[in-house]
């Protein structure tokens, strides 16, 4: 045998061993990863916004692939009946909590309880210290990139109006507070005061007439440069005032990558700007992982995240495809 | 044959038929009743064989406790069905009650998180409920409003006043009162569970106990005779609307204590509370509302929940669950009513 020869033997038996290997890990990995015999209970705020949907799907389908029973909870967005369920779940002593979203200053008592009750607590998108994991998306990075991406859309100047009803809600403080930051060193954009309210229900009604007022307010065109909110649902109903006022020298930026939304970035004509597009699907899926993982032993980080992308005018014919493409195969339009 | 004679032969057979008409009716009537009752009783065992965990006594406590709000508000919607008559068009009823709720737990809220005491913030929840309550009184007895549409404006007047005072955002709220509601028990009930039963004994004793709940019946169930009878009947309708009022004063420190907060949102009790109050009537004989029907009938929506969830049967079901059960009695009621007002 030649030595080149012997080498490429080497090198392949090497490689041989090191593709062994990673299947073994990444069978062992798969073989770990087991829900077999647990009871899993999963308490969401409410299921009517898009991202909410898919996570919630997200968790309930990893865990019957991984063998579990899942108690999913859907709370219609009444913290009353989310609390309700909350207690009979810990009543009903299942082996992890999962828990989707809702304001905090409501939940954290009960989270407690269920620490206090030896159930380990799981939460997607909420920061408590409660919890074993936090699974998310990076917002801090993700309001970070919004927000530059509209002040350079901005060109560095004008006034924003801000929609902040939900502060409340740990991802949009993180979110919200990005903003502020980023904007510190733009002094010459302002947030226009008073802020607005963006609600639950009729969010995109609600914002339409906000928005609408607004501009009524400062017919100037340029006196107003852009719309933000901390998710993209107000975001809907500002791009269809801005376009119905004509003003489409506004921008509008929002969060979570709802097909519609991204739909209306893709739109070279509409004033959507810009969204910041989560994998709602496989944050759930993923935070299902971590409590498989925390009940065979391992190891668990305090946070996770799942990779979110800015969609804006110039990439969203690329970006925006697998996004739509998710939604499609979900059955979400 | 004269005439006469013809005409009370006639007279007679129709009579006769009217009377077997009823018997058959009434005779109806307790069977749809009881088979409403049945029903719920065949829910409960299905509960008590099927669900895991549903008989224990943490989970009973538990759902006495999710249940007082419903209850609280529930007694003041009964009592307005009762001053008011309970025939679904133009009897009493209280559309605005858990909007009034959401008002007093914003104003009792906002008013802890402004740094003023216990004392002054629940005065203060009590004096707007009862503003509320006297505002439907106004509407209902002083301009002759029909009570649906009545309330139904001031619902909106509540939830308005809400929204500007809070902006649609969460209040926290931290206090003693808030303190001890959330973690004091007694024999291992909690307090919120005793807040539940202490009301409820209240309630029983003025409604069924005193000369003034059987005038409030008179009023409610006949408002000529009791005038005749020389009952000051304006008098009774309004205070059950204020009382009502009182109740969502009540109701909302109970829910602040729960969420730690006062939340956007409460107007969606309404359902709950009206099949509440509604539901209790099949436990009584005559279809009137009464506080022992409408406490049965709080619990069962609870276990019902509680029971659905247990089972692992989707909340969603709960919903429609309810609505059924609210079509079920009104369409037992009017029945009842119809072999009451034939007779």
């Amino acid at each position: 045998m030649s030595k080149s020869a012997k080498g490429i033997v080497k090198g392949l038996a090497l490689g041989l061993a090191l593709a062994c290997s990673l299947v073994s890990v990444s069978g062992a990995v798969a073989e770990e990863l087991s829900l077999k015999g647990k009871r899993i209970g999963v308490s969401a705020i409410g299921t009517d916004h898009y991202w909410d949907l898919m996570a919630f799907r997200g968790i309930q389908d990893r865990v019957k692939e991984l063998g579990g029973e899942v108690i999913a909870l859907d709370a219609g967005r009444k913290d009353q009946q989310q609390i309700a369920q909350l207690q009979t779940l810990i009543a009903q002593k299942p082996d992890a909590i999962i828990e989707q979203l809702g304001n905090l200053e409501v939940l954290n008592p009960w989270l407690q309880k269920i620490r206090d009750a030896g159930i380990p607590l799981f939460t997607v998108d909420t920061a408590t210290p409660h919890a074993i994991n936090n699974t998310t998306s990076n917002n801090y990075n993700i309001g970070a990139e919004i927000a530059l991406q509209m002040v350079a859309d901005m060109g560095g100047k004008g006034n924003v109006l801000v929609f902040n009803g939900f502060y409340s809600v740990p991802v949009c403080k993180i979110r919200y507070d990005q903003l502020k930051y980023v904007l510190a060193s733009f002094p010459e954009v302002k947030i226009v005061e008073p802020e607005l309210r963006d609600v639950i229900p009729n969010t995109v009604q609600s914002a339409y007439s906000n928005i609408t007022d607004m501009l009524t307010k400062s017919p100037e065109k340029g006196s107003i440069g852009a719309v933000w909110a901390c998710w993209d649902v107000p975001q809907i109903g500002a791009t269809q005032a801005v376009e119905a006022a004509g003003r489409m020298e506004v921008k509008t930026y929002g969060i979570d990558g709802s097909p519609e939304v991204i739909k209306m970035v893709m739109d070279q004509k509409s004033a959507a700007g810009a969204v910041a597009a989560q994998q709602p699907y496989e944050i759930g899926q993923t935070s299902v992982d971590n409590v498989a993982k925390h009940l065979a032993g391992q190891k668990v980080p305090p946070f996770t995240f799942v990779p979110a992308v800015l969609i804006n005018k110039e990439n969203a014919a690329e970006t925006g495809k697998p996004f739509l493409a998710a939604a499609e195969k979900a059955g979400v339009k | 044959m004269s005439a006469t004679t013809l005409h009370t032969e006639i007279g007679a057979s129709d009579e006769k038929q009217a009377a077997a008409k009823n018997a058959s009716r009434r005779l109806g009537t307790i069977v749809v009743r009881l088979g409403a009752i049945a029903a719920f009783a065949a829910i409960m065992l299905y509960f008590v064989v099927f669900a895991p965990g549903f008989t224990s006594t943490f989970n009973l406590i538990n759902v006495v406790e999710q249940s007082a709000i419903l209850g609280v508000l529930a007694y003041g919607m009964t009592m307005v069905i009762i001053g008011g008559g309970s025939d679904v068009t133009e009897g009493g009823i209280d559309l605005s009650i858990a909007a009034n709720m959401g008002l007093c737990a914003a104003v009792y809220a906002t008013l802890l998180s402004m740094g003023y005491g216990d004392f002054l913030a629940v005065l203060a929840a009590l004096a707007v409920g009862m503003a509320i309550g006297a505002l439907n009184a106004l509407a209902v007895v002083g301009l002759g409003i029909l009570p649906l549409l009545a309330t139904l404006a001031v619902l909106n007047v509540a939830a308005g006043m809400e929204l500007t005072l809070t902006q649609n955002t969460v209040v926290g709220a931290t206090s003693p009162l808030l303190a001890f509601l959330v973690s004091g028990s007694f024999l291992g009930i909690s307090a919120l569970a005793w807040a539940l039963v202490l009301v409820s004994a209240i309630m029983i004793a003025i409604v069924h106990y005193t000369s003034f709940g059987l005038r409030l019946f008179a009023v409610g169930g006949h408002p000529e005779a009791a005038r005749a009878a020389g009952i000051n009947v304006p008098f009774y309708i309004s205070f059950t609307y204020v009382l009502s009022g009182f109740c969502a004063a009540v109701a909302s420190i109970l829910t602040v204590s729960r969420l730690s907060a006062s939340t956007p949102g409460s107007g969606e009790l309404l359902l709950s509370v009206l099949a509440a109050a509604l539901l209790g009537t099949v436990f009584s004989r005559r279809f009137v509302p009464t506080i022992g029907g409408t406490l049965l009938s709080v619990l069962f929506i609870g276990l019902l929940a509680n029971g659905f969830q247990l089972l692992n049967v989707s909340s969603y079901w709960v919903n429609g669950v309810q609505g059924a059960l609210i079509l079920l009695v009104v369409a037992v009621t009017s029945f009842a009513r119809g072999s009451e007002a034939s007779r």
